[in-house]
């Protein structure tokens, strides 16, 4: 046997048929995706799939603002920090779309020896593996909202891609809706596993590793700034060096932190009694019908009596963070510069971020977290060290939000527009021929002089 | 010995003797008073005499102690490789043998910190497959417990064979020991004084330390080894620039400071792209004497093979004394690391946390004295001062950038160490030891621990 497939002749037949399967994909010529990639491709973008024939998976993850969500007031979400969906289109959903580019670098969630969470897809990693992840939206009510795994495999046998996905996936794949469900959230992973758009490394601060750019001085002091683990500290969980000594810098070790974000008034979901119906109401301590609690729920079931854990979300990479506005789970910032700044002025001025309390001068930290776990923490501006000896969940603990009230916020505004000026330049699609055409592919946010740099 | 003192007894007892004859002869005045300054300086002469025999029998009898502490030693060593040594059927050409160590550490200023810990636990498996080859291997259980959960781990830390070609040679290949130091080739806890490993042969050199490959040994019939050979080497990509946190905080997590200690590879699919030499020679033709040196180097690679980055090479070389007259036991170390093109690294990373340093050393001097001794029990007290420096110097620092940022504890520092070491028997030591350090005065720490090796 292995003679015959040694022979220069059936080498040759291969390869043609290879190459034959290859160019019937794309209309451009010869296509490095696999099979199972090309019918991924299709089926990332079909909106045919959907409940109301307008979404897909592009539709969220759109391929310009690196496969996260358009944000803009003319996409198709409106403005709103989570997508819209459902039916009618008109279902908000609960967390803001994280992007795509450099997800399939993510590892299985697991626990390591020191406890700490790590990994998993869906920023509370509740799916095992891309492929799992990528199953989930077309059965999910208020995304493309198909009533069970069958109704997708009846609007997909009217796809004209669907004798392709047979031929390959097999017959039964064609018949029994869970195998066909099971193999379209396959092939979508094989398509964001193989396709290079998700994963090309392009940005200017790749090329720099490389000696083919120059970052400005002001990139260079954001870097400095980022690293610094008195400063920014960011790459502290965003490592800005290789994880493995191979694979360029992905700006994620993939654990989980919890933030203390402020509660979001712009989610529908967390306007209690104005809430829509399929909210889930996990709040229980007569505060607010619902709590988003990442790791701990309430759509991630597994680990819901972990309540140490609740509230901690997963890092996302800050590869093309300033495309994928806006920022974290719930969205609560708009604008890479704000984020940073709440990072840093969250427990120095947490007026800026957090609700009154009934007292005048009180203010309610961390008001997206039932007190149980460390939420709505009331803080006197007028007396110093009412903050001091918290006990929770949030994250009090490293550099930059160790600080008290009254301390000195670990960047000022210069600085953290350095950082801004470096996180800009992990944007991809730098082209070290033509480095003045990279201003083009950065956001309004980004200042200008990210581009000016020659190599 | 025995024969000079007898002479010495035979020419005093004629003196004696003669000088009582000639007081019953009565001789004149002016003669009896030349004879008698005659017989004071024969008697001084016999004094001096006496004086300088009476210490080389001191000597002497240092010298059986010293050779008497050293036969203890090769006597463990002995038992463990008996059956190598003398076996004739199978279960007689094996060999087995095991050490460990149960620890417990206080910190002294963070007693929150305080541990006890089964720090290791090894068997040994050795066998000879003839007059001239024998093979060795030694399995450890570090910190009781290896799962996945907990933070044990469960290492081989040797896997060799060795073949004796000629009288004056042999070779060696598998996962072997490094020859550097006093320890690393004798890392049992009978071995050293303290309860933890000195820094220098932990830091500097990373014991135990070991790799994979090929080398050539033997030792002159005038008391000089020699060990050369070809070997895998240390990974920089396993160095990490930017920990989440700092790397250590306390003295028994100093390991994660050293750059040996980060990117060593254990034989663990190690990369082997670039082989790594080294030559390490110890001489010990003079009794209770030992001198050595050795040097080791090879490219280490990249930090981050993904970026534009020269490959660095890492030399590592060091120099030891050992010197045990008698009851004591004086020791030193030097050792000193550099690694090359560390610039355009730290350039690529300004800011980081935990920077690639271009050179490390450290040395210490160490004495130990048996102050009490009864057959093979005895308590030996011991002081050691050790100075470190796992961050010596650093190139490509961003302008006006510590290495090491506020807050963060040193990388380097002195230390005494004073404490002591009880033999209940040669296989068997308790330790107790106090450690007070100059810079990071946090890690000043009591430690007590047991040990045992057979």
């Amino acid at each position: 046997m292995s003679s015959h497939l040694h022979s220069p002749s059936v080498a040759a037949l291969l390869a043609a048929l290879w190459l034959a399967a290859c160019s019937s994909g794309s209309g451009t010529g010869l296509s490095s995706l696999s099979p199972a990639a090309r019918l991924g491709e299709r089926l990332f973008e079909d909106t045919a799939l959907s409940a109301s024939g307008q979404q897909s998976c592009a539709t969220c993850h759109v391929a310009r603002f690196a496969f996260a969500e358009n944000p803009g007031l003319d996409g198709p979400d409106r403005g709103s920090p989570v997508p819209l969906g459902g039916p009618e289109m008109d279902r908000p959903g609960f967390r803001n779309t994280p992007s795509l580019k450099y997800v399939s670098y993510t590892p299985a969630f697991h626990f390591e020896a020191d406890g700490t969470p790590v990994g998993g897809f869906f920023r509370d990693g509740r799916a095992a593996s891309l492929a799992e992840q990528a199953q989930q939206p077309f059965l999910t009510s208020f995304e493309m909202a198909n009533a069970d795994a069958a109704a997708v495999l009846d609007k997909l046998k009217t796809r004209p891609y669907f004798a392709e996905f047979v031929a390959f996936y097999g017959a039964q794949a064609g018949r029994d809706p869970q195998i066909a469900l099971a193999r379209i959230g396959a092939a979508i992973a094989a398509y964001e596993l193989e396709d290079e758009d998700f994963h090309p490394f392009s940005s200017k601060y790749d090329y720099w590793r490389r000696g083919r750019a120059a970052l400005s001085a002001q990139e260079l002091e954001g870097l400095r700034l980022f690293n610094d683990p008195t400063k920014g500290n960011c790459a502290a969980c965003h490592p800005s060096t290789s994880a493995d000594g191979v694979t360029p810098p992905l700006f994620t070790d993939f654990t989980y932190d919890n933030l203390g974000l402020p509660r979001n008034a712009a989610i529908a979901a967390n306007r209690d009694e104005e809430a829509p119906e399929y909210t889930p109401a996990n709040g229980t301590d007569g505060v607010h019908r619902y709590y988003d609690l990442g790791l701990c729920g309430p759509f991630r079931t597994d680990l819901a009596q972990r309540s140490d854990l609740c509230g901690a979300f997963k890092v996302p990479s800050l590869r093309n963070a300033a495309l994928t506005a806006p920022y974290f789970h719930n969205g609560a910032f708009a604008t890479l510069a704000e984020a940073i700044r709440f990072y840093v002025r969250r427990d120095t001025d947490p007026a800026q971020w957090y609700p009154a309390a009934a007292h005048a001068s009180e203010i309610v930290k961390f008001d997206d977290l039932p007190a149980a776990f460390g939420g709505h923490f009331v803080v006197d501006l007028d007396v110093a060290g009412s903050d001091a000896g918290y006990r929770g969940n949030v994250n009090t603990v490293e550099v930059p939000y160790d600080r008290r009230l009254g301390d000195s916020p670990a960047l000022n505004d210069e600085e953290i527009a350095k950082v801004v000026a470096f996180v800009c330049t992990l944007t991809d699609g730098y082209d070290p021929d033509h480095p003045e055409d990279y201003a083009a592919l950065l956001p309004a946010q980004c200042p200008q002089s990210a581009a000016d740099s020659i190599p | 010995m025995t024969h000079r003192l007898a002479s010495f007894a035979l020419v005093f007892s004629a003196l004696v003797g003669c000088a009582a004859r000639a007081d019953e002869s009565a001789p004149p005045a002016a003669s009896a008073e030349a004879r008698a300054q005659s017989l004071e300086r024969k008697i001084e002469t016999l004094s001096r005499e006496l004086d300088a025999l009476k210490n080389e029998l001191k000597q002497v009898e240092n010298q059986n102690e010293a050779l008497a502490a050293q036969q203890q030693q090769q006597a463990v060593l002995a038992q463990q490789q008996s059956a190598v040594q003398n076996g004739g059927g199978p279960w007689d050409r094996l060999s087995l043998w095991g050490y460990g160590e149960v620890n417990y550490y206080h910190p002294q200023h963070r007693p929150e910190d305080t541990q006890a810990d089964l720090a290791r636990a090894v068997f040994g498996i050795g066998y000879r497959f003839g007059e001239r080859t024998v093979f060795n291997s030694e399995y450890e259980v570090e910190h009781a417990v290896s799962s996945a959960d907990d933070p044990g781990e469960f290492e081989v830390e040797q896997f060799w064979v060795d073949h004796r070609f000629a009288g004056w040679g042999a070779v060696k290949a598998g996962l072997f020991l490094m020859p550097f130091g006093l320890l690393n080739e004798h890392h049992e806890p009978t071995n050293y004084y303290g309860v933890q490993r000195n820094f220098v042969e932990t830091l500097i050199i990373p014991s135990t330390w070991r790799e994979g490959g090929v080398g050539l040994h033997g030792d002159t019939v005038s008391g000089l080894g020699w060990d050369l050979g070809l070997t895998t080497g240390f990974d920089l990509s396993k160095y990490e620039l930017n920990p989440e946190t700092p790397l250590y905080g306390r003295a028994s997590e100093l390991k994660e400071a050293s750059p040996l200690q980060a990117t060593h590879q254990e034989l663990a699919l190690a990369n082997a792209q670039h082989l790594a030499q080294y030559l390490a020679l110890n001489y010990h033709g003079l009794p209770g004497f030992l001198f050595g040196a050795a040097v080791f180097t090879g490219n280490a690679g990249r930090v981050d093979r993904s970026a534009h980055l020269p490959d660095s090479r890492l030399t590592l070389w060091e120099a030891h004394a050992r010197w045990r007259p008698g009851r004591a036991d004086f020791a030193a170390v030097f050792a000193r690391g550099t690694l090359g093109d560390t610039a355009a690294t730290n350039a690529l990373n300004p800011g980081a946390s935990n920077p690639l340093p271009g050179s490390f050393f450290g040395y210490y001097l160490q004495g130990a004295y048996d102050v009490w001794r009864r057959d093979q029990t005895r308590l030996a007290p011991f002081l050691r001062w050790e100075r470190y420096n796992v961050g010596a110097s650093y190139a490509g620092l961003a302008a006006g950038f510590a290495a090491v940022p506020a807050g963060f504890p040193q990388p380097y520092d002195r230390v005494w160490t004073y404490g002591m070491n009880f033999y209940l028997n040669p296989h068997v030591v308790f330790k107790a030891d106090y450690q007070s350090f100059q810079n990071n005065a946090d890690f000043t720490r009591f430690d007590l621990g047991v040990g045992l090796n057979f």
